[in-house]
């Protein structure tokens, strides 16, 4: 038979390396999730600043550059280079670009370019977290995966402060608070309360998306399913043992956030 | 009537839309007073709500100028009365403009007493006690005490306005503008909003007033104002508003309405 009893007798005795994988990918998710959510935040911060650096060549006034900045009848312009010039954020350009990139390449490439790329120019201590965990494959794992999910974290924070009604800030600015102020005090909290299901499902989809670290040498839960096949020529057994890891560690999260995403939902209709 | 001391003079104040395709204000030129209570009315369309949310730079001018307090909100900069160039900051003068929306806009996600004291205390830099016994006596006033525990979406839309209203005086502001603070209330709570408006208007507040009630309009404002098409059309005082209209489309207006 393709899969056999016998096998699993094998694989079971690589137990300690499947718990140790299991540690890994739970915790590589967890961090992975903080850092991009943080990372997600500044990119936000950035798409949404109103830094406009040229906008001065738009109000120079009246002097060289006034022609560009009003018409014949004292109008403010809304069209022409100097108005997108002034217009423009090399804050939100960056940030913007930086989203769409990563969004449109392999998880596995990014993962491949920090590594090999990146990391190799930077020696990290070789210590192991708790006796197992290799410092530097785990660090640069979570800052591949980081740098992918904030990127999809800024689009996820950045509809759920859109989704917040323009009414809110018009109250909060008359009020005479900052803009920063409106965004923490006001956008942020309303913001993070409508999009906790997402960011929830985005950990589920890290958990998922963090197998792909075993290719730089982390070792997760497949990097145990490897080194069965590699000393066995075993494959199909611990691919299934994997696969019931991976199940037991997104089904119940996912049951977990659509129960409080109800619960959550049921409050708003009081 | 004796001269009283302008608080904000606005100097043929235009917003144009889509290049100028649509001129939401077309050039409005009116001093406000210190005390006045004035009263905008116009149809539908007519930049009511522009020209109110201009005065607190809410929207920013195609061209024009507002004065408050002395200073052009509308430029980057103005000379102080060293004459220094100084940066116009519009944060610390949006704290001395109380504005009141037409769906309250309260913050959802805290409860009638942080709704008040937030500005005071993030802006102002009040402490927490001072601010709260403040917002207190404010509720008190509009009969809402017992209710500083609560969150806005357990009020009644009357509640909330009226919450709305002295969230906005908690900042001591020179002036209060309001945009169809009724309109979106179910007539028996129309009411009480325009109670505590009166109150306001009798203790001396400057108020700026877009509404659709007449009665107010006459009752209370000691000017009205009409517009249409992004124009001032006819200013007066009530009386020579109501009785004695000049301008054929105040006259058309006003049949429509009363
Ligand atoms: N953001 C915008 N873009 C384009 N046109 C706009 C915008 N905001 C307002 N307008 C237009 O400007 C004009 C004036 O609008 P405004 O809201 O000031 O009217 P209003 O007198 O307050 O009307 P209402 O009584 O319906 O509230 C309208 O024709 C409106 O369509
Ligand atoms: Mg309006």
């Amino acid at each position: 038979m393709f899969i056999q009893m016998k096998n699993f007798s094998v694989v079971a005795s690589y137990a300690q390396m499947f718990q140790e994988g299991l540690v890994v990918t739970i915790l590589l998710s967890l961090f992975t999730v903080v850092f991009g959510f943080v990372l997600a935040l500044a990119l936000v911060l950035m798409r949404m600043s109103s830094f406009r650096p040229f906008l001065w060549l738009a109000h120079v006034s009246p002097g060289v550059f006034g022609f560009f900045e009003r018409d014949g009848s004292g109008m403010k312009r809304d069209s022409g280079f100097v108005y997108h010039l002034g217009r423009f954020n090399p804050l939100s350009f960056l940030a913007t670009a930086y989203v769409e990139i990563l969004r449109s390449t392999p998880v596995l490439v990014q993962i491949m370019i920090i590594y090999f790329g990146v990391f190799q120019f930077i020696d990290l201590p070789s210590f192991k977290l708790f006796g197992f965990i290799r410092f530097n494959r785990f660090f640069p794992g979570v800052v591949a995966l980081g740098m992918n999910s904030g990127a999809y974290l800024c689009e996820i924070i950045r509809s759920g402060v859109q989704s917040i009604d323009g009414g809110q800030s018009e109250a909060a600015r008359s009020l005479g608070l900052r803009q920063s102020q409106n965004f923490q005090y006001i956008i942020l909290p309303q913001a993070l309360k409508n999009i906790l299901p997402a960011i929830a499902n985005e950990f589920v989809v890290i958990i998922k998306e963090s197998a792909i670290t075993y290719t730089i040498g982390v070792q997760d839960i497949m990097a145990a399913v490897q080194a069965v096949k590699g000393a066995t020529s075993i494959i199909m057994e611990p691919l299934l043992v994997a696969t019931a890891l991976y199940f037991c560690l997104c089904f119940p999260t996912s049951k977990i956030i659509a129960y409080f995403e109800r619960r959550m939902s049921r409050g708003d209709k009081r | 009537m004796a001269t009283r001391d302008s608080l904000i003079q606005v100097t043929d104040l235009k917003k144009h839309y889509n290049r100028g395709a649509i001129k939401a204000l077309d050039g409005v030129t009116v001093d406000i007073n210190r005390g006045d209570v004035m009263v905008v009315i116009g149809p539908s369309g007519s930049g009511k709500s522009t020209f109110l949310r201009s005065l607190n730079l809410l929207e920013d001018p195609t061209s024009g100028s507002i004065v408050f307090d002395g200073v052009d909100i509308t430029k980057r900069k103005y000379k102080d009365s060293q004459g220094k160039m100084v940066k116009v900051n519009i944060d610390q003068h949006r704290q001395k403009m109380g504005m009141v929306f037409q769906h309250f806009n309260l913050f959802p996600h805290m409860t009638i007493l942080d709704n008040m004291t937030l500005a005071p205390i993030k802006v102002k830099g009040q402490d927490r006690a001072a601010a709260e016994e403040k917002a207190l006596a404010l509720l008190d006033r509009v009969g809402l005490k017992d209710r500083a525990g609560a969150y806005p979406i357990q009020l009644s839309g009357g509640q909330k306005q009226r919450v709305a209203i002295v969230r906005a005086l908690a900042m001591e502001p020179e002036v209060m503008l309001f945009d169809e603070p009724t309109s979106a209330l179910d007539p028996e709570m129309v009411g009480e909003v325009l109670d505590v408006m009166k109150g306001l208007a009798r203790e001396g507040m400057t108020m700026v007033v877009v509404t659709h009630e007449m009665g107010f309009a006459r009752e209370v404002g000691n000017r009205v104002l009409f517009m249409a098409d992004g124009l001032l059309l006819e200013e007066g005082t009530p009386q020579a508003i109501f009785e004695t209209p000049q301008h054929p489309r105040l006259k058309d207006f006003l049949s429509k309405v009363l």
